[in-house]
This record gives structure tokens, C-alpha cells and sequence, in this order.
């Protein structure tokens, strides 16, 4: 294929994926990953690299407007990440590892059955806007991992404060490990961990956790970078792509309902994941 | 507002934090998709007859991940050297955000949670300078 068809296609996946991801909630490396291997006969590791940067994209886009808002919690972010990130470098590490030992397979397998897991995962977000009230663990209380904000929505100040920060450090290790093997922001883990375990507003658990991927993403990105897995030819257009499309997510479609939109979207990344994992069995 | 918990009002990073945050995150991206862009049409142009399949063969900017293959490659004008620029300025913008966490909790006297940052920003230097590099 020309160079400049195949940069014009994968920036347009893109622009479709940021779209598509922002409106889910969901991201667009989800899409843009399983597209490059299966559409553009991208490998693993190229395709990893350039998801990685599109994260790093879409989350420099849609974050400015959080922060500005002052819906970022940055210190509980800022405590987040000492898991999250250590997880990203294991996660990114074992990707350029197992492809050296011609495991790439394993990977697309991995990454196949991962994409399976976020989509129930989706649908795990608690559906109140504000927590119940919480007893904030002794590490919440002394690091003070607590917050207001205004809710323009409810009309009213919101106070919260931080619970069970040990199992949250688990799983935003995990998800920091799944970000940095396979490419994706691991959004879907993170909002869990904010919301389910530090019992976090919906609103502040959305911001921070945009917040949290692209420190995590930056975390991978630099090894698969160093290591030589990110082509530019294949991340710059996606990452551009990506962000364009983000960035009209957020602007052009904000009364688009967020669960239909995931509903249309679900089954495609379930097909996506099928193909990834046939293709990681050695299929067509 | 009084606490949920009873105790002092819980305090934020002060609002100048967010504003420094606000900046590197727009003039990140601005820098890096100005690049990106230009160079990525540079390539084009100077390359008219490439195939997709020739540059998935060969990783383009190869010879520019060192710095000083990076310094050379943009000295002499590679438009190579100015792609992996791109994405060093969008990958060094989350990184230099950490930075400016840890310096905003240094300022406020707030030990633990600049120790915790200061970590945070320490692992991600480890990895992009550390790791990547020299993973066989």
C-alpha cells in the first residue's frame, strides 16, 4: 500500500476510534489497536506503541478542560500512580521481552481476552453520581485524600474523601500492567479502582483517571519507544487522528447518550477481541 | 465547607498548580502536534513512492533514539529526527506534569506527598532513560 494512503487510513481509524472513545468513556486505543493488526498487518509491539501515544494524545486534549475545571483530584492521582506506574514499566518490559522471544502471539492472545474483560467492566460503573458516606482509611486521613468541587449538575458543593486505598494500589498496579503490555489507557480498571474502592464522585473519578493514563501511558510509551517499537509513520497519524477525534467528541456530540453509544460499541470491540485472539492461534 | 470526616477542610495542590497544568498540557500538545504534523508531511513529500509495508520493515527513526543520533539527525535537518522530536515533546508532557506536582508539594511543605511524586516522576525517568534503552 502507498505510504501516504496508509497514513491518510490510519489517521481517519483514528479520527473514528477518539470519536467512538470519547463518547464511551471507553478511549480510542481499544479500536485503534486491533485495527492496525488486523486491517493494516501492523505487529504487536508497532501496534502497542502507537495505542500507547494515542493515549498520550487524547489524554493531553480532554484533560486540559478537567484541570481548568478543577475536577482533577491530583493529589489522589498523584498517590495513585506510585502503583500504576511501577505496573506500567513490569507490563511494558514483558511486551518488549516476549517479543523478542517470538511471543507475539501470546500477546495478541492477551490482549484479545483483555478487550473481553473490559466489556462487562463497562457496564460496572456505579450509576449514582455522588458515593455514600465512607470511613477513610488511616493513609486517606494522614495524606489528606480528600476534595470539594462545585457540581454545576446538581447545583450543589460535593465534599468526598478517600476509602480502602490498599486495595485500590492493587488494582491500579494491575491496570498499569495491562496499560503498558498492550497499548490501551486501561481507563476501565482505573474508574473502578477510583470509584468502587476510594468511593470517589463519578465526576472526579472521570477526571482523575484521564489524568492518571497519561502518566501511565508516558510510563510505557518511553520503554516501547527506547526499545524501538514506536514507528512514527504508525503512531503519529493515530495519535493525531485519535485526539481530532476525542476532541469532537467532546464538542460536537454532548447530548449523544453515553449508554447508547456504548451499547453500538461493545460488540465491536467483542469482535475485535474474537479476531485478535484468532489471529493469535494462528488463524487468517 | 466543613470536612466529612470532621477534621479540617481537605486541601487541593493550590490553584496556581492547576493553572501551570493547564499550560504544559496545551502548549505540550500544540508543540508536539505542530512537529508531528510537519514532519509527518515532510516524510511524505520527500518520499513519494514508499510503501507502507517498507517502513513497518524498518523503524524509520532507528538511528535517532540516542541523543546524540537525536542532536545530529536534527542539525542536519532529518525530517526522521524532527518525527521522534514529535513524540518525545507529547511523551514528556504527562512526565513534566509529575514534575510539577512534586515541586508544588515541595513548595507547600507537604513531604510524603512530594516523596511520593518526586518517586513517581523518578520511575518514569528510569523507564524512558533506564529500561528502554537497555532491555537486550
Amino acid at each position: 500500500m502507498d505510504l501516504g494512503l496508509f497514513v491518510l487510513l490510519v489517521a481517519l481509524t483514528g479520527i473514528a476510534a477518539g470519536l467512538v472513545g470519547s463518547l464511551t468513556g471507553l478511549g480510542g486505543a481499544l479500536i485503534v489497536i486491533p485495527v492496525l493488526v488486523i486491517a493494516f498487518g501492523v505487529d504487536f509491539p508497532t501496534a502497542a506503541g502507537a495505542g500507547l501515544m494515542t493515549i498520550l494524545a487524547t489524554s493531553s486534549t480532554t484533560g486540559a478542560a478537567y484541570l481548568r475545571d478543577r475536577l482533577t483530584d491530583l493529589r489522589i492521582g498523584m498517590f495513585l500512580e506510585i502503583a500504576t506506574v511501577p505496573g506500567a514499566l513490569v507490563g511494558a518490559t514483558a511486551t518488549v521481552f516476549l517479543t523478542h522471544a517470538n511471543l507475539d502471539n501470546a500477546l495478541l492472545i492477551g490482549l484479545g481476552f483483555v478487550l473481553l474483560a473490559i466489556v462487562p467492566l463497562s457496564y460496572a460503573r456505579r450509576n449514582e453520581e455522588l458515593p455514600p458516606a465512607v470511613v477513610p482509611d488511616a493513609r486517606s486521613q494522614r495524606l489528606g485524600l480528600r476534595g470539594a468541587y462545585h457540581d454545576e449538575a446538581l447545583g450543589q458543593d460535593v465534599q468526598y474523601q478517600a476509602a480502602r486505598t490498599a486495595p485500590a494500589l492493587g488494582v491500579m498496579f494491575g491496570a498499569g500492567l495491562v496499560s503498558g503490555m498492550f497499548g490501551i489507557g486501561g481507563g476501565v480498571f482505573k474508574v473502578l479502582a477510583l470509584e468502587r474502592f476510594l468511593r470517589l464522585p463519578m465526576k472526579i473519578s472521570t477526571a482523575t483517571s484521564n489524568f492518571m493514563i497519561g502518566v501511565t501511558g508516558a510510563a510505557g510509551a518511553g520503554i516501547l519507544l527506547a526499545a524501538g517499537f514506536v514507528n512514527p509513520l504508525v503512531a503519529a497519524p493515530a495519535a493525531l487522528g485519535t485526539a481530532a477525534g476525542a476532541y469532537l467528541g467532546s464538542q460536537v456530540l454532548p447530548g449523544l447518550s453515553n449508554r447508547t453509544v456504548r451499547l453500538l460499541f461493545l460488540p465491536v470491540v467483542v469482535a475485535l477481541a474474537i479476531e485478535v485472539i484468532v489471529r493469535g492461534l494462528g488463524g487468517p | 465547607m466543613s470536612d466529612p470526616t470532621g477534621g479540617a477542610v481537605g486541601h487541593r495542590l493550590s490553584p496556581d498548580a492547576y493553572t501551570r497544568m493547564t499550560l504544559i498540557l496545551r502548549a505540550g500538545l500544540a508543540l508536539s502536534v505542530a512537529i508531528l504534523l510537519g514532519a509527518l508531511l515532510a516524510y511524505l513529500i520527500v518520499h513519494p513512492t514508499a510503501s507502507a509495508q517498507s517502513i513497518l520493515a524498518a523503524n524509520p527513526i532507528a538511528l535517532y533514539l540516542s541523543p546524540g543520533g537525536l542532536v545530529r539527525g536534527l542539525a542536519q535537518g532529518r525530517r526522521e529526527s524532527f518525527l521522534t522530536l514529535g513524540l518525545l515533546v507529547l511523551l514528556a508532557t504527562p512526565i513534566l506534569r509529575v514534575a510539577t506536582g512534586a515541586y508544588y508539594f515541595y513548595k507547600d511543605g507537604e513531604r510524603e506527598m512530594a516523596a511520593i511524586t518526586t518517586t513517581v516522576f523518578a520511575l518514569l525517568l528510569v523507564g524512558l532513560l533506564v529500561i528502554g534503552p537497555f532491555i537486550p
